[in-house]
């Protein structure tokens, strides 16, 4: 920043990073940006269920690979598990389109600084793998047509690869934005994405799972995942402050994403797991891992909800946004 | 989706501007609109007087209803902020101290005092507009390509392509591009692409009538700027200095320079700027590396935990 400009410091908070919000002058109370026009609940939806199918289609694949045979019956539920992102997400991407006639637009080109573009990309490329996976697994359940599970199978890989994208870029589509709380920290977003996703996809595989140490498997892979977003949750915030944008963690939504995302979303049934597990009872254990799987899946849908609006909270308020963008909180390698 | 009649007026694609002075440009602006060489605004606020004559003049031109129609009780602005329909819009900042003895802890709005300096009686005009960013985060977020760099180095979003995403409205750092709610697609400052191309310059630039919006090729404008500051310091007002040109405030993290700049006597963000600004795609490979390693970790983790799991079957 030039000297000249005032005579000034450039920001009383520019010797402590971790200074709170904007305290100069600001336009009328008015933020210098735009919150996303994203309808929270129909974006969230999508993204939650996107993860959801990624992971299942990861989850289910890896199992089918070392397990063999054993494996199959998590790999058909990963299959028709994958369609929830094709047959309900798309719709929802759809529905928040100001005009949703022109969806197909998205087809238009490819565009590699802008998530949304590789997000279609990656999104089309799993409908393609899982689409065939499911497809033949119908085959087989339906027509009883053994052969066709090898197919099944083959399609399965791809969809685990794309199923990866499909649960990981949406953190990438909020993050290269300029809303303050998206961008702070987009590795932060990238983690806590991640393994909500694995979570919420081995939670939907072992939902109403009938033997049990498969259950025991599944619930294992939601509890590494879950412990993986708690670890990633309190850095994301760390990180979050220390760029100023601490301030939209006292927002509403800060507070619901405290209760629904970290209380019952990963607490609660981290406690479930380790109950379920102690229960002689083998149908009130899987009853309690059940109502874990749905806590989990619960949590993380409200993860990407309230992302989604403390995000665009940052974005409205002036003492964010106008904090956010002081020159401290430039990419290193950039600084002059 | 039925367009509200009153949205916008009748759009007329067959009308013909008749009697176009040839290089209209080169009379207004004193320069030659030519493809391929990079337009913008250089919006010097010093001798900005709030006449809202490139609001109007925009409006006019573009066809733009106005927003709402009512007080704000922010000085003389009741336009309030850029969006969807306003395309030009003027900041009204009353200062309540002089320049140089303001601190940041108070802040710049509302009430004055009387022991103004003589410079603009402690009042700061400033005609915002897009950005028309190098690196433009809006168009680098468009996955539709609606929006498109132009021949003549602007941003702008083509209507026929544009579905109504919304991304580009949270991409960009300035606040600028919206949606409009009653068509469905995303509006923003076109620099007059359509006068452009016939030789005509921008009409904010053409009605403005202290020379505050300056059109002009980007080089020149930046050398124009320069001088001004210059100039400005050596007649006292060591405050000036511009926004948006290279290295300068505005024109950060990898924002290599905004095609419209401005310059100011105060902070960015007693006009509502933001200091550093930065190019959101830059967030894009962090964002996918740390959740696909994540992805990686946890399905070698269930890798493990399924090769190590009983056969029993209860
Ligand atoms: S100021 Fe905003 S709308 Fe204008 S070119 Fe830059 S990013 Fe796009």
């Amino acid at each position: 920043m030039p000297e000249h400009r005032d005579g000034r410091a450039v920001s009383k908070g520019a010797a402590s990073p971790e200074a709170a919000a904007w305290k100069g002058p600001t336009y009328y109370g008015r933020s210098q940006l735009k919150p996303s026009p994203f309808n929270a609940w129909v974006v969230g939806g999508y993204i939650f269920l996107a993860g959801l199918s990624g992971a299942s289609a990861v989850v289910s694949t890896v199992a089918e690979a070392v397990q063999g045979e054993r494996g199959a019956s998590i790999g058909r539920k990963g299959r028709y598990l994958s369609m929830l992102a094709p047959l309900v997400g798309a719709p929802l991407l759809i529905l928040d389109l100001h005009t949703p006639t022109r969806f197909y637009n998205m087809w238009r080109i490819v565009k590699r600084t802008s998530p949304m573009s590789l997000g279609t990309w990656i999104l089309t490329a799993f409908i393609g793998g899982a689409g065939v996976a499911v497809v033949a697994q119908l085959g087989v359940d339906l027509l009883g047509l053994k052969w066709l599970k090898r197919i099944a199978r083959l399609g399965s890989a791809p969809a685990a690869i794309t199923g990866a994208g499909i649960s990981t870029y949406t953190a990438a589509l909020l993050a290269a934005t300029s809303a303050p709380y998206w961008a702070a920290d987009e590795k932060g977003l990238g983690v806590r994405f991640a393994s909500s996703s694995i979570a919420a996809g081995s939670a939907a595989l072992a939902l109403g799972e009938k033997s049990r140490s498969t259950r025991r498997t599944l619930n294992a892979i939601t509890g590494i995942a879950l412990l993986t977003e708690l670890v990633a949750t309190a850095v994301h915030h760390k990180n979050v402050k220390a760029k100023g944008v601490g301030a939209s963690l006292e927002s509403e939504w800060a507070h619901i994403e405290e209760a629904a995302v970290l209380g019952l979303g990963v607490l609660l049934p981290l406690g479930l797991y380790v109950a379920s597990r102690r229960l002689g009872d083998r149908k009130r254990a899987g009853a309690v891992s059940d109502l874990a799987s749905l806590a989990v899946m619960a949590g993380s849908a409200m993860l990407r909800v309230s992302t989604i609006r403390i995000g665009q909270d940052s974005a409205s308020r002036p003492e964010v946004s106008l904090r956010f963008s002081q020159p401290e909180n430039l990419p290193k390698k950039r600084r002059a | 989706m039925e367009i509200h009649p009153f949205a916008r007026a009748r759009e007329y694609p067959d009308s013909v501007f008749h009697d176009v002075i040839p290089n209209e440009s080169e009379l207004t602006g004193g320069v030659t609109i030519e493809p391929g060489k990079q337009y913008g605004f250089f919006t010097d606020t010093t001798v900005c007087i709030g006449c809202k004559s490139c609001e109007v003049a925009c409006k006019e031109w573009n066809n733009l209803p106005a927003d709402d129609i009512g007080l704000t009780g922010q000085s003389y602005d009741n336009t309030g902020a850029l969006s969807a329909n306003t395309w030009r819009h003027v900041n009204f900042i009353e200062k309540k101290q002089a320049l140089a003895d303001d601190t940041a802890e108070r802040p710049a709005r509302g009430v004055r005092d009387n022991d103004q300096n003589a410079f603009q009686s402690g009042w700061l005009m400033m005609s915002d507009v897009c950005k028309h960013c190098h690196h433009a985060p809006c168009m680098e977020s468009c996955p539709t390509g609606a929006l498109f760099k132009t021949e003549f180095d602007t941003v702008v979003v083509q209507q026929d392509i544009c579905n109504g995403c919304g991304y580009c409205v949270s991409a960009c750092p300035f606040g600028v591009v919206a949606l409009n709610p009653l068509d469905g697609k995303a509006h923003k400052c076109t620099l007059c692409y359509d006068r452009l191309k016939g030789g005509l310059e921008p009409a904010c630039a053409k009605a403005c009538p202290t020379e505050s919006i300056q059109f002009g090729e980007l080089s020149d404008l930046w050398e124009r700027a320069a001088t001004r500051v210059e100039d400005l310091h050596a007649r006292g007002v060591t405050s000036a200095y511009t926004y948006g040109t290279p290295d300068a405030p505005g024109a950060t993290g990898d924002m290599k320079y905004l095609n419209s700049f401005f310059l100011l006597t105060d902070r960015p963000e007693a006009y509502n700027l933001p200091a550093a600004p930065t190019r959101p795609s830059n967030r894009v490979a962090p964002a996918f590396a740390a959740g696909l390693s994540t992805i990686a970790g946890l399905a070698l983790a269930a890798a493990v935990l399924f090769a190590g799991a009983k056969t029993t079957r209860d």
